[in-house]
């Protein structure tokens, strides 16, 4: 008996391509998606960089050193980049910027943190070390822990450099320019002068004073994964008109498909924008994220975002055959955007090849919207670019499943 | 009230009187190929005013093509469909009729009124209009008491009585039905043609298919029979059995202890009946039994069959209606 059930539900399966590709080939698909996401970071090419900011504030031999050290390290891209092409001597005056800016490049999000070369006070310099703070952007968690690093060995390798230059007075404190760096480290058992590690101090810009940062940045990427879900099933609703002749009598009254469709397309998206309100709003209310502070811009990204969703979920179900195939045509595909947009990784994790194409996903710009929204708390005016990307997807998406519609017209 | 009763109104009655001369719907040299498959090749009849009209024809003989031209989903690659004399292409014209498919084409998931009144106002009622309709429709299918619940909850025969109810929402002066009775049963049936027959006797023009010949037999004022995209016979029952198989009674025997058949009878194997045809059953039995006395058989059955749209269908298409 138990043979039989065993056969029987065998063969189903092997009668049944979908669930065969379901069952066997779309692990493999997912398996080699996650593969190239996360197994190509040996490549050099891709491997993700620190986007960074730096800012001298007082140079000296010591900060152009270090800034010049910092400029040279594969693992970081320095933002704005070098335009001139000069010589590595001057790099580093045409790449640093001042304090404020860099701040502000790290709370748009332009760069992952910034660098500033702070100068003593002149109070009393000896007490205040040559100071280096790393302004850090929380959203990007693993930057700040790898530049603190870098930036600690790019001081540490400058200052030596310096050291062997100049004659050293032994059992001096002082080298030059009021820095305060050489102790001899018995304590090491070296027994020479040896630079002690700089004062880095971090400083989260954005993060430090959220009450939740964390649950901001994660609730829209499963907000939008779980958005283009439910569009994706609802659109299901075309085919199922399709297959039982429902669509026939619909578009026998006075309904066109025109009509039928953006009649869909506004259901989808106004469903849409209320689930996403009602995950923010729980989420205001259980995880204390700062919805009520921040409408107009949640309110601008979740219109637009709930419209690109439906309409990308309508255009697959006009190109699906049945709602079989559309079930599983929507995971791989909505599995693949999440992943590759940001929904269940974080984008700064992934290599860069792979963070340019998880542009092409509207995942990643809905994400980036959100997080200037809650996360940067920029104005609704610094949306333009997501707000445009979105609105335009949701056109082409739509204009997309008009055209795969024409072919039930015609049936 | 005569909205609310589902009942024609003065001046629809008058324009349907007027236009009785013209066909209420025409199938004009319809042609449709798909790829190498020739699904409609030069189909052409009418409809009257009124009239109810059954549509056979053996699977793949363009019946679905043809119905779905007749409603503007195919469009045919020669030929029009015209109702009242204009093209359903014109705007508008589609409007006056009412498509019931073959598939239950409701939504489930909605109430027996809430779909009533979506194709309701799908076809353009609203308010007072609209809910007048939806109270007639629920009177006209007998679901007034489960009005509320969902289709989904409802029998085969509840919910193509919901089905056809939605198609004549707008009520539309030709009804096309597709099969209208499949699945349900015997009573269903009857409930479902009584409500065609209350339609048909306000001046709807029927247009039917089915598989069902005693419904055609019974429930249509002409036949159409096509096959390979062509109308192979058109016109009453009796017009079809006349001018095909004629008129003549089909009489098998069946009979022990005989070897050779008896003059006039033919043997058919597939019965295991001797068989013969006669045009006067009273006057030319008693002697098709004699014969059988004088070569000492007996007659143990017999049976007299009358030429019905069967034979006729057999005769035409030389397939059964399901083949």
């Amino acid at each position: 008996m138990i043979r039989t059930v065993i056969q029987t539900s065998w063969r189903r399966l092997r009668n049944n391509p979908s669930e065969l590709f379901l069952t066997f080939i779309v692990p493999m698909v997912f398996f080699s998606i996650f593969a190239l996401i996360f197994g190509s970071r040996d490549a050099s090419s891709s491997t993700p960089k620190i986007k960074i900011a730096i800012s001298n504030e007082s140079p000296s031999e010591l900060s152009d050193r270090s800034v010049q050290l910092l400029e040279e390290q594969s693992s970081l891209r320095i933002s704005p980049p070098n335009k001139s092409n000069g010589s590595k001597s001057n790099s580093s005056k045409s790449q640093t910027v001042k304090r404020e800016t860099a701040q502000d490049l790290v709370r748009r999000g332009m760069v992952s943190a910034a660098v500033v070369f702070s100068a003593p006070k002149k109070s009393n310099p000896s007490d205040d070390m040559f100071k280096v703070e790393i302004m850090t952007d929380s959203f990007d968690q693993v930057a700040s822990q790898v530049l603190a690093a870098i930036v600690q060995k790019a001081v540490m390798t400058a200052n030596a450099e310096i050291a062997k230059k100049k004659p050293i007075d032994a059992g001096s404190e002082s080298m030059s320019n009021g820095v305060v760096w050489a102790r001899h480290n018995n304590t090491m058992g070296i027994g020479a002068n040896f630079p002690q590690p700089p004062v880095v101090e971090v400083v989260d810009v954005i993060g430090g004073k959220k009450a939740n940062p964390v649950v901001a940045m994660y609730a829209s990427g499963i907000a939008v994964m779980f958005l283009l879900f439910s569009a994706t099933t609802a659109s299901g609703s075309l085919l199922e008109e399709r297959e039982n002749s429902t669509l026939d009598r619909l578009l026998c009254s006075r309904l066109t498909m025109d009509q039928l469709l953006l009649g869909k397309w506004a259901y989808l998206t106004i469903i849409g924008a209320i689930q996403m309100s009602l995950m923010f709003l729980w989420g205001a209310l259980v995880f204390r994220i700062d919805l009520f502070n921040h409408l107009e811009g949640f309110a601008a990204m979740t219109l637009v975002t709930a419209g690109a969703a439906s309409s990308f979920a309508l255009m697959l179900a006009a190109i699906c055959q049945s709602r079989m195939q559309l079930g599983w045509v929507s995971t791989i595909v909505i599995l693949s955007m999440s992943a590759l947009g940001g929904s269940m990784v974080p984008r700064y994790l992934m290599s860069e090849n792979i963070q340019r194409v998880g542009l092409l996903t509207f995942n990643a710009w809905a994400l980036e919207g959100y997080n200037k929204v809650f996360w940067r708390e920029l104005p609704l005016n610094e949306l333009g670019m997501e707000l445009a990307v979105l609105t335009t997807c949701g056109f082409v998406f739509i204009v997309a499943a008009r055209i795969f519609a024409v072919r039930w017209e015609r049936s | 009230m005569p909205a609310a009763s589902g009942s024609l109104t003065q001046p629809e009655k008058l324009e349907n009187a007027i236009s009785s001369e013209e066909p209420a719907l025409a199938v004009v040299d319809l042609w449709k190929t798909y790829g190498t498959n020739q699904a409609l090749s030069g189909t052409s009849f009418s409809v009257k005013q009124g009239e109810r009209l059954a549509l056979l024809g053996p699977n793949g003989a363009g019946k679905t093509t043809l119905i779905r031209s007749m409603c503007g989903r195919v469009r045919p690659d020669r030929g029009e469909v015209q109702l009242r004399g204009r093209s359903i292409r014109e705007p508008d014209v589609l409007q006056r009729m009412g498509v019931i498919p073959q598939d239950l084409a409701i939504y489930s998931d909605l109430t027996a009124k809430q779909n009533l009144e979506c194709f309701g106002q799908l076809y353009g009622l609203r308010s007072r209009r609209l809910r007048e309709r939806v109270s007639w429709a629920l009177q006209w299918i007998g679901l007034e008491d489960r009005a509320n619940d969902l289709t989904s909850g409802f029998s085969g025969g509840m919910k193509r009585r919901v089905n056809i109810a939605c198609g004549v929402m707008h009520r539309p002066q030709i009804l096309l039905l597709d099969e209208p009775t499949v699945g349900v049963d015997p009573q269903s049936r009857q409930r479902i043609f009584d409500m065609l027959d209350e339609l048909n006797q306000e001046g709807t023009t029927i247009v039917l298919t089915t598989h069902h010949l005693d419904e055609a037999e019974t429930r249509s004022d002409r036949i159409v029979i096509i096959d390979h995209g062509k109308v192979v016979a058109d016109g009453t029952l009796e017009h079809l059995i006349e001018s095909t198989i004629g008129v003549q009674r089909q009489v098998a025997i069946e009979a022990t202890g005989i070897v050779t058949a008896p003059s006039g009878l033919e043997w058919d194997a597939s019965r295991n009946r001797f068989v013969c045809f006669v045009d006067n059953v009273a006057e030319e039995l008693p002697q098709i039994l004699d014969r059988f006395r004088r070569v000492g058989s007996v007659v143990t059955d017999l049976e007299v069959h009358q030429p019905n749209l069967h034979h006729v269908f057999l005769h035409l298409t030389g397939k059964e209606l399901r083949e």
